[in-house]
């Protein structure tokens, strides 16, 4: 997807939490817009990208989906190299998922960059009905760990642009700040390892420019 | 290569691969032969086994084959009861919950698998549930579902259960198992392998820095049935079940190989993403049944190979993470190495079909009924010889092609008769 499309960064995004809460269509509703009631299970990687305007900058975010189940997570320091960005997910319905945020959170910061923009998702808004995560537990969890937070439904859409848009604007100021461009790996890695060649060009302009 | 690998039905190598209804019918009468004195064949005529499950074993009999090949079927007769014990047990909450939080996103096209509760979505939580209680310190790997659900569509949920214990014990072990050690060990033999196949190819991955584990973990995991067209998954299990795990290393290095395999190709994928990318999409021209078989046949990469190579990366494990967690049991290359290592008897290999139907065709008994066999196998004993077996005259294994004539008709016979006492067509 849009891999001609010239644009001022790349941002790794990584998507994470347990199994059957929704990661894959938090996917596929935000690169393709599209929505599975049935999607496979994700067994390895699943990845796609997808180029946002943001202010006057363009960004090209890749987005990572791995599986949630714990014994993939043997696997999964690869996945999580080079990610800037997470969105932890959790699904509003089964409040197990939502008590393994905890543990997720630790399994990220010990594999990625500490200045990672980690954003707590509480997914399935459409169940309401079920709830049995309340969202101000949920809110305040999440502003004791300092992340940012957001309730979704991949499934009628609602805020799935704004929780990437959200967590990508925060990368973006992020990287913008002098603080994390000097000594963080994730905003050198960016033009590095993530693979710009041809368009490694315009990306430096970009950099320049903002 | 033999070359009988061609004779009659060179068209398995080519396009569209619909195989002739009179050579399908010949195949038939070919494996019901071999099913029908499978220690021999296994024995004395292995490669012969090997070829045709090369050229594709025929689709009215391919559950039947892999219940033989895996070596399930002794199990099955070994461990009578077993299953059914399992399926009446409700099965630990932790993993129930699990499995059913995946029953519907299993091959969700596939009729069988696409109602909400259907038979299809029943037998797949009872196979795996079942392979929980079995190994419960293995307990459940998301992978094992899409292969417990390959094997459903060809065999009944006991049947399925079985191989998929063999495929998880003797082909793959450890693959599903806490830690996923095993995995990540193939993941090197198969990147240490590539250097060998193609240089170009293995020089960009190691550019960019792409770890095995990033692309080849559900090709191995699911023995490529999420990956590859549907007639060449068959193809590939066919070869797998019959040669072992070398088959899936062959298929990696092929897809890599016509992937990746010219400094042409890798120029056009610069990064670490877009080669992953690259690998996801793999062109459809080398996935067709044809080419992929012919390309897996003739790549010269060994079961001694792959051993010598995972001893290396045993040894690099070991100096990088100390000892492995998981102590599998050593793998096992493919149906023969099974049935080395465990002789059946004959009367575990003896087919039982539940449901006969009697037919003024079949003229010559070479099954029987559970019930009248429990007779049958006192008279044979006491006689000290086999009467249920049938005589390898009708087909002469080493010389197929001359008998070719007599073979379409004597086949069908056989084919007509065998077919209607089965229990899976």
């Amino acid at each position: 997807m849009g891999s001609d499309d010239s644009y001022n960064f790349v941002f790794k995004v990584v998507l994470i939490g347990e199994s059957g809460v929704g990661k894959s269509n938090l996917l596929s509703r935000f690169t393709k817009n599209e929505f599975m009631h049935d999607s496979r299970t994700t067994i390895g990687v699943e990845f796609s990208t997808r180029t946002v305007q943001l202010d006057h900058l363009t960004i090209k975010a890749q987005i990572w989906d791995t599986a949630g189940l714990e014994r993939y997570r043997a696997i999964t320091s690869a996945y999580y190299r080079g990610a800037v960005g997470a969105l932890l997910v959790y699904d509003i319905s089964k409040h197990l998922t939502y008590e393994s945020a905890e543990r997720w959170l630790k399994e990220l910061y010990d594999h990625a960059d500490p200045h990672i923009v980690v954003m707590l998702v509480g997914n399935k808004k459409d169940l309401e009905t079920l709830r049995t995560v309340p969202t101000e537990e949920a809110k305040d969890f999440a502003d004791k760990k300092g992340l940012m937070f957001i309730e979704t439904s991949a499934l009628d859409s609602t805020n799935v642009e704004a929780a990437f848009n959200e967590v990508l604007t925060a990368i973006h100021k992020k990287v913008a700040s002098k603080e994390v461009t000097r000594g963080s790996i994730s905003a050198v890695t960016l033009s590095g390892s993530l693979g710009l060649t041809r368009e490694s060009q315009e990306e430096q302009k970009g950099c320049c420019k903002s | 290569m033999d070359l009988s690998l061609c004779s009659g039905a060179q068209t398995c190598w080519n396009s569209a691969e619909e195989v002739p209804i009179g050579v399908l019918r010949q195949r038939e009468a070919k494996w019901l032969e071999m099913l029908n004195s499978w220690d021999k064949w296994m024995s004395k005529k292995h490669n012969k086994v090997k070829e045709r499950c090369q050229k594709g074993i025929p689709p009215s009999l391919r559950g039947r084959a892999w219940l033989y090949l895996t070596g399930a079927k002794v199990k099955r007769e070994q461990n009578k009861g077993r299953f059914e014990e399992l399926d009446n047990q409700p099965g630990d909450p932790k993993w129930v919950d699990v499995i059913e939080r995946d029953l519907h996103r299993q091959f969700p096209f596939h009729e069988m698998f696409a109602a909400r509760g259907g038979h299809g979505q029943q037998d797949l939580f009872r196979v795996l549930k079942a392979y929980t209680l079995h190994r419960p310190e293995e307990g459940y790997c998301q992978a094992q579902a899409p292969v417990a659900a390959v094997l459903l569509m060809h065999m009944p949920a006991e049947d399925a259960f079985w191989v998929l214990v063999q495929i998880c014990e003797k082909y793959l072990p450890g693959y599903y198992s806490t830690g996923l050690e095993a995995i990540q060990l193939d993941g090197e033999i198969l990147y240490a392998l590539l250097r060998r196949v193609s240089v170009v190819a293995h020089r960009h991955l190691k550019k960019h820095k792409l770890e095995p584990i990033l692309y080849m973990t559900e090709w191995f995991m699911c023995a490529f049935s999420r990956t590859l067209p549907w007639s060449s998954v068959l193809r590939v299990w066919d070869m797998f079940l019959c040669e072992g795990v070398k088959i899936l290393f062959r298929v990696g290095l092929v897809v890599l190989k016509c992937m990746l395999g010219t400094q042409e190709k890798v120029k056009s994928c610069q990064g670490l993403y877009e080669t992953m990318e690259l690998l996801k999409k793999i062109n459809p021209q080398y996935m067709r049944e044809g080419f992929l078989v012919q390309e897996i046949i003739e790549l010269p990469v060994s079961e001694k190979d792959i051993e010598k190579e995972h001893q290396a990366q045993l040894r690099r494990w070991k100096e990088n993470h100390g000892d492995l967690n998981c102590k599998s049991p050593p793998r096992m290359h493919g149906a023969k190495a099974i049935m080395t290592a465990e002789p059946p008897s004959r009367q575990e290999l003896r087919q039982r079909p539940t449901i006969i139907v009697e037919s003024p065709l079949a003229s010559k008994t070479d099954v029987v009924p559970e019930d009248k066999a429990k007779g049958r196998i006192k008279t044979t004993n006491e006689n000290g010889q086999t009467t249920v077996f049938p005589t390898e005259e009708i087909v002469n294994p080493s010389d197929p092609s001359p008998a070719l004539e007599h073979m379409t008709i004597q086949g069908s016979k056989e084919s007509l008769s065998s077919a209607e006492q089965d229990t899976y067509l």
